[in-house]
């Protein structure tokens, strides 16, 4: 499938993307769905998800919705940052466990079983309403039905690996309590990273979390030793070594007894599979009545912001159960969404896979179509131009021609106001419509290489609504190979009414009032990098028509 | 194979609502409740539904056999499920969309969960407390059931058709046994 990516420059210091036929480049471009713009005057840039930095909102169960405050998820050092309420998981299935009472004795069955209304008694258990799963059979029963994290947590204290991470927890405090001021920071000079490690030492009290941040950190320092040798880093000195209780080669020991287990297994239904003990942070028993019912883990919200001007970007509403945003700078609100397709060789009696990559011969004309889908309330004008990529050896295995001038894209409305829109379609329009679809024609003709091409493939094919279509060729050299992937710059110039409206937009469009008209020319640029196939080498080509040939006699 | 000839029995304390399709020889216990747009399917041999079942929307419930299909008490069909068991015993549940080859019998207090499709290769009779779930793996898995809370789920079966039995005839015309 073609496809249309965006490049974000927040990996390299230029703007302009790396030559696309390196394999490298690929992490350089992303979907249009997955960026985010910086509006700020001084920045005005594309952001991906790797480059803004992240910090949390809050912290929510995603079972009851209840929102844990943030200073509650590092004081009482929750543990694994789970819900503290009554959410629990299946280990059999991951289907949420509800809380149920118990049946009454076995000996009023007969009694109990004509009056209707029987009611549950203690003691209550967790039990699973997909798979059945209930927790008496790993011995867990409770007396209330409430609070039941707080009274499950006296027998999960003396669990091995909850001790062992109480032990971890405490070696790295004083380390942690020292990190954010010294060290860390200062080592890199990069923005983003330096904004990515201070975003992970602001919340890094969670539990969770900062046992893998102490790791990075205490790796980093030592790493800082090696490089500069001779002095001494103080993060090193301040991170004394942490001896496991447990050794490591001791869970051997735990398996031989289950070796005499699984000798005289005979279901193999009763081993616990690797998806159910997976989430198990220590060695577990392969017993599948062994398993525990797990905590249900807390989810975040989280404020992206701009590595360059720390301005926001997203910002979720603060309440968990609602899913709007305070601030959403999506780059799909900003810059013209591209589309690409190549239409289909007419010529062609079999069946076309849409999922099969597109393929091209070398020596041929292909037309291609771009559709520009203008976001803004601004009607806009388009520029491309296509960057040239730096030759290492010979000829370029093809080239690719687009329509140079400007093209114009319509402002994006509201669908009610298009009526009558139909009805004044210009008859040029009308023409490069007729044009468009007339153009493929050429494309079973390889002769076509030679000649001018024809007028109305390249150029400004359709315009409807906020969307113009225009048709690229693609020209492929003799000696052609590889993918048909370049870069393109597009430069896109509009009239921004109000400068002050595009800034406080947010979800809301009735912000957009437009209170000041001064006019004002607004240019961005960016590149995308566009996929068209892969080009059938000719050789290649020759290889397989004699085998198609083969087959035809045979 | 014979034509179909139709013989319906329905006792006069079930609840068989008009829209239901019923197909051959066909017995429905007391109590058991049937609703609209359900199908009910005695190709070969006849159906005997057994008391306080209940048949829900879409459920399609097919003898492939010449022997009698068997369906015990307390039995629940959801919504869209296809059952082709040649026998089921008493308190067994079939999920939503859930599908049973006719290979595969059903004994006591079974659960088959929504949208499980099985189907044994050979004769295979699931055991008491028996559940078929979908797994992590998109397949069906197993597992026993320790019967834990089977009295409320009962009381609760018996509830669900009680009312059913109050509502149903409100809304739609009721389907008679011949002899009524």
């Amino acid at each position: 499938m073609p496809s249309v990516h965006y490049y974000c420059p927040c990996l390299s210091t230029s703007p302009v993307p790396p030559p696309p036929d390196l394999e490298s480049s690929s992490y350089s471009f992303h979907e249009l769905h997955t960026l985010y713009f910086c509006t700020e005057p001084e920045c005005m840039a594309i952001r991906c998800n790797r480059c803004v930095s992240v910090e949390v909102n809050g912290y929510y169960c995603p079972n009851c919705l209840f929102e844990v405050p943030s200073a509650s998820v590092r004081a009482e050092k929750n543990r694994y940052g789970a819900c503290a309420r009554n959410c629990f998981q299946c280990p059999s299935c991951r289907n949420t466990l509800v809380i149920v009472a118990s049946d009454p004795p076995e000996g009023s069955l007969s009694a109990s079983v004509a009056a209707v209304g029987i009611t549950g008694e203690p003691p209550y258990f967790l039990y699973c309403n997909f798979c059945r799963w209930d927790s008496t059979e790993v011995g867990i029963t409770f007396e209330k039905a409430t609070g039941l994290a707080g009274q499950l947590q006296k027998t999960e204290e003396t669990a091995p690996d909850v001790v062992e991470f109480e032990r971890l927890k405490e070696h790295f405090e004083p380390f942690l309590r020292a990190a954010p001021s010294g060290g860390i920071a200062h080592a890199h000079s990069n923005p983003i990273t330096s904004a990515a490690s201070s975003a992970l030492s602001r919340d890094i009290s969670i539990p969770g979390l900062s046992k893998y941040s102490a790791l990075l950190a205490g790796r980093r320092g030592g790493r800082n030793d090696r490089e500069k040798a001779g002095t001494t880093s103080k993060d090193k000195e301040e991170l004394a070594e942490f001896r496991s209780r447990w050794e490591t080669g001791a869970g051997a020991s735990v398996a031989e007894g289950e070796v005499d287990w699984i000798k005289h297994l005979e279901d193999v239904g009763e081993v616990a599979t690797i998806e159910q003990r997976w989430v198990g942070s220590w060695t577990t028993s392969m017993r599948e009545r062994d398993l525990k019912p797990l905590r249900i883990p807390l989810h975040s919200k989280k404020t992206k912001r701009c590595p360059q001007c720390r301005h926001i970007i997203i910002k979720p509403e603060q309440k968990s159960q609602s899913v709007r945003y305070k601030m959403k700078l999506t780059a799909s609100n900003f810059v013209p969404a591209i589309a690409i397709s190549v239409p289909p060789p007419v010529a062609s009696t079999k069946a076309v896979d849409p999922n099969a990559p597109v393929t091209f011969h070398a020596g041929r004309t292909y037309p291609f179509r771009l559709a520009f889908t203008n976001p803004m309330y601004e009607p806009t004008t388009v520029t491309l131009q296509v960057q040239r990529a730096p030759l290492l050896k010979g000829r370029p295995p093809f080239a690719v021609s687009l329509p140079s001038p400007p093209f114009a894209i319509a402002a994006y409305a509201e669908a009610w106001e298009y009526e009558d829109e139909d009805e004044d379609m210009a008859d040029e329009d009308i023409d490069a419509l007729l044009a468009g679809v007339g153009s493929p024609s050429g494309y079973t003709q390889p002769r076509e290489v030679a000649k001018p091409k024809k007028p109305k493939t390249v150029g400004v094919l359709e315009r409807k609504a906020n969307t113009t279509v225009i048709g690229g060729e693609l020209v492929i050299g003799k000696e052609g190979r590889g993918d048909a992937k370049f870069n393109l710059l597009v430069t896109h110039t509009y009239q921004a009414e109000d400068t002050a409206a595009q800034e406080g937009e947010t979800e809301e469009k009735s912000t957009k009032t437009p209170t000041s008209r001064q006019a004002e020319v607004k240019t961005f640029s960016f590149y995308i990098v566009i996929d068209l196939g892969v080009i059938i080498p000719r050789e290649k080509e020759e290889s397989h028509r004699r085998d198609s040939e083969q087959m035809s006699i045979s | 194979m014979p034509p179909l000839r139709d013989k319906f029995t329905i006792h006069s304390k079930a609840v068989v609502c008009q829209d239901v399709e019923l197909k051959g020889d066909i017995t429905i216990g007391s109590g058991t409740v049937i609703h609209p747009k359900a199908t009910l399917f005695a190709i070969a041999g006849p159906i005997v539904i057994g008391a306080n079942c209940i048949v829900e929307e879409g459920a399609v419930i097919v003898n492939r056999r010449r022997e009698v299909m068997r369906i015990g008490d307390d039995n629940l069909f959801e919504i869209g499920c296809r059952v082709e068991c040649p026998s089921i015993g008493n308190s067994n549940t079939v999920g939503t969309r859930a599908r049973v080859h006719h290979t595969l019998r059903l004994s006591h207090y079974c659960t088959i969960s929504a949208g499980c499709l099985i189907v044994p290769s050979s004769d295979e009779t699931l055991d008491p407390y028996t559940v078929v779930y979908a797994g992590e793996n998109g397949l069906c898995d197993r597992r026993i059931w320790s019967g834990k809370g089977k009295m409320q789920e009962a009381d609760l079966r018996r509830k669900h058709a009680e009312y059913l039995r109050d509502m149903l005839p409100k809304f739609n015309r009721l389907r008679r046994g011949e002899g009524a």
